[in-house]
């Protein structure tokens, strides 16, 4: 890339936390952070920290104790609500329950900031609707009621009435919980398609995986503030490791799996070539609690060639197995 | 994508009905008034022949069914018009502020406040007042009393609806706070003395007929002025369905809107109270009937369409209350309950089946 993208939103020494009358209580240490126009941007933190809090913070929807959001490098303090909501939309995990509202009547509403006194959808609104719908993956659901979508249908709804309210910045607060597999890449891939598109989109969420294999950036909230960078910078400088409980063992953020690849463990030699059979072999091994190495040992496990299954080799017998769940069995027998 | 989008049965969600809707409800729902309007005015414990009726306007009646006429029905069926476009609408805009299908003037208490504060003027501190005088002057005195008393009710729900999240705790603050206000009321009707306290007596049983010319253009002026603030928060009312959160987000000054629709809910469900008594179950009956009737939750077609309804069922139960055809006449707030709670128990037992908030 010849020009570097803009910077959209920074968050200087901001101060997060409840007031309520003269005593205010912060939850965390001044937190900095910025975020470039076109990126994906994952919010990380343990249970409880303040993510929510920080989130509500930047889409302005709750006063900070102190410290500026900048957008645009534009002071947000002072900002009337209207101003703010063309510029940052907002999507909580608040599901919301309105009986005989249809898709369309809520997405409609994300042209709140754009319309009359009286909420006219005239032409041209009506377009950018219909498009956000279409856009969000919901071509033809105009007219369903939003109580009979689908926890991911729902989800989409409430991206596209943000798209309707055509903000440069999204901010999403857990998109993807309640979501099983296929909806949390559903969420993702569409989150992916809009930054390419120029929004800048900031989610907050507990899954490892897809923070670090698809944000362009992590803001990371810990106790004693934000470490921000790309996932990989962060992994290399082990910041994740605030993640998860000191004692807790078996987790290797850089693999996002359960690691027991560890001295402690007895060794086994897998023998075979089929690249996804010997993946899955290996990690069913892990998971057994055994090291994989590629020495030449008497306990081994080879792979399935033509009609066998796996067959493993110990000093003393030879056995096989027809699936990984059997050989899982007998080695920890 | 997992979904298959654009294969939806077309059948299952037909296309926009609100186009036609928006055409028809409205002229239906004029022509519905306006028979309803007629009935009540042909209609009565006094059997007046149609023929007599419409000679009383052409001036031909004689001088006793033209006084029955404009002195009693006519006024009587303006006050129900106005009656039942005031609570409806109060009770629309409170389900919406409150996101609660349960909301209504009578069930949050706010009625209870206005009747105390129309007790605080009858029974209280106007003992100087000649008793019993409750219909004939001090019109704007008991209004503004009754405004005060929904008002503060309206701010007392609110304040605590900001605390706590849960529906049923705050309809059961709100049910607990209209036993204590009749509580209050109760020790106000202790110390009074008889004839004060059979003009209260009279008043809580709701009446749409006892109202004065000044009276009535006190109330109608009011609920004017309640529906214009109405009308000028539809947008808002919209925006406030999604809850207060994401209103905020889409560029709502939540705590203006709630300025606005507070001052008409009250303006509304006080002016009635203070000139009618306290009528119950319309408020929270009439948006549901609505809401169901075109099946929208757009307040663009909702305010007219439950100023228009409410209207009418008040006429209804007015006509009903007379019971056409027989010397007796009920009390309106029976008939407006027995309609009513057939409504609210129905919205209870749907409830446990889907878990929509309105």
């Amino acid at each position: 890339m010849n020009k570097m993208l803009p910077e959209i939103l920074k968050i200087k020494s901001l101060l997060i936390g409840y007031a309520s009358g003269k005593r205010s209580m912060s939850l965390l240490p001044p937190l900095d952070a910025s975020a470039n126009t076109g990126e994906l941007i994952a919010i990380m933190g343990r249970n409880g920290i303040g993510k929510s809090t920080l989130l509500r913070s930047v889409a302005g929807l709750q006063k900070p104790l102190g410290g500026l959001v900048l957008i645009n490098n534009e002071i947000t303090e002072g900002f009337s609500r209207l101003k703010y909501a063309k510029t940052v939309g907002y999507i909580s995990t608040d599901i919301v329950r309105v009986s005989h509202m249809r898709v369309y009547d809520l997405v409609a509403l994300g042209r709140f900031p754009h319309t009359n006194w009286i909420g006219h959808i005239d032409s041209a609104a009506d377009l950018i609707i219909r498009s956000a719908i279409a856009k969000a993956g919901l071509p033809g659901f105009e007219n369903r009621l939003i109580s009979e979508l689908s926890d991911g249908e729902r989800q989409r709804t409430m991206i596209a009435r943000v798209l309707a309210q055509d903000t440069d910045i999204m901010i999403m607060d857990e998109p993807m919980a309640f979501l099983d597999i296929s909806g949390k890449y559903g969420i993702i891939n569409l989150m992916k398609e809009l930054t390419s598109g120029g929004k800048t989109v900031i989610f907050s969420t507990h899954d490892f995986n897809i923070a670090v294999n698809q944000a362009d950036k992590i803001w990371l909230v810990t106790a004693s503030g934000i470490i921000q960078g790309a996932p990989e910078d962060l992994n290399l400088a082990n910041a994740f490791d605030c993640l998860f409980d000191t004692g807790l063992k078996g987790f290797n953020p850089e693999e996002g799996i359960s690691d027991n690849n560890s001295a402690l463990f007895p060794e086994i030699q897998v023998e075979g070539e089929d690249s996804r059979i010997r993946f899955q072999t290996i990690k069913a091994l892990q998971r057994a609690g055994f090291r994989v190495t590629d020495r030449l040992l008497t306990l081994k496990v080879k792979l399935p060639s033509g009609n066998s299954g796996w067959i493993l080799h110990t000093d003393r017998t030879i056995t096989e197995c027809k699936t990984l769940y059997d050989l899982v069995r007998l080695l920890k027998s | 994508m997992i979904m298959q989008p654009g294969t939806v049965d077309l059948k299952q969600y037909p296309e926009d009905l609100s186009a036609m809707t928006r055409r028809w409800l409205i002229p239906i729902l004029i022509l519905l008034l306006c028979v309803f309007f007629a009935l009540d005015i042909f209609l009565g414990s006094v059997t007046i022949s149609p023929g007599d009726v419409i000679k009383a306007f052409t001036g031909e009646a004689d001088l006793n069914t033209e006084t029955l006429i404009f002195k009693f029905r006519l006024p009587k069926a303006f006050t129900a018009i106005l009656a039942g476009i005031a609570l409806s609408l109060s009770g629309l805009q409170m389900q919406t502020i409150f996101r609660n299908p349960m909301a209504g003037p009578y069930v949050l208490g706010v009625s209870s406040g206005a009747g105390l504060g129309v007790a605080l003027v009858v029974l209280g501190f106007s003992s100087g007042f000649e008793s019993g005088n409750i219909h004939s002057s001090g019109s704007w005195m008991i209004v503004s009393a009754a405004w005060a008393g929904a008002g503060s009710v309206m701010l007392l729900i609110m304040f605590i609806s900001s605390r706590v999240r849960d529906i049923m705790t705050i309809l059961i603050t709100g049910m607990m706070l209209a036993s204590g206000i009749s509580a209050v009321v109760s020790i106000l009707q202790y110390f009074s003395n008889e004839t004060m306290l059979k003009a209260y007596v009279v008043w809580t049983m709701g009446s749409l007929g006892n109202l004065s010319r000044s009276q009535l253009n006190v109330l109608a002026l009011s609920v004017g002025a309640g529906v214009l603030l109405c009308l000028f928060s539809v947008k808002m009312l919209n925006a406030l369905l999604i809850g207060e959160n994401y209103a905020s987000s889409i560029g709502l000054n939540v705590r203006f809107a709630r300025v606005v629709i507070f001052s008409s809910t009250s303006i509304l469900a006080g002016s009635v109270t203070a000139f009618c008594g306290p009528v119950a179950f319309i408020g929270i009956a009439v948006p549901h009937i609505v809401r169901n009737l075109i099946r929208t939750s757009d307040h663009r077609l909702l305010v007219p369409g439950t100023i228009f309804t409410g209207a009418i069922i008040m006429l209804i139960s007015d006509i009903l209350s007379q019971l056409p055809g027989s010397e007796n006449v009920l009390p309106v707030n029976s008939v407006t309950s027995l309609i009513g709670i057939p409504v609210v128990m129905w919205l209870i037992l749907r409830r446990n089946k889907n878990s929509e908030l309105f």
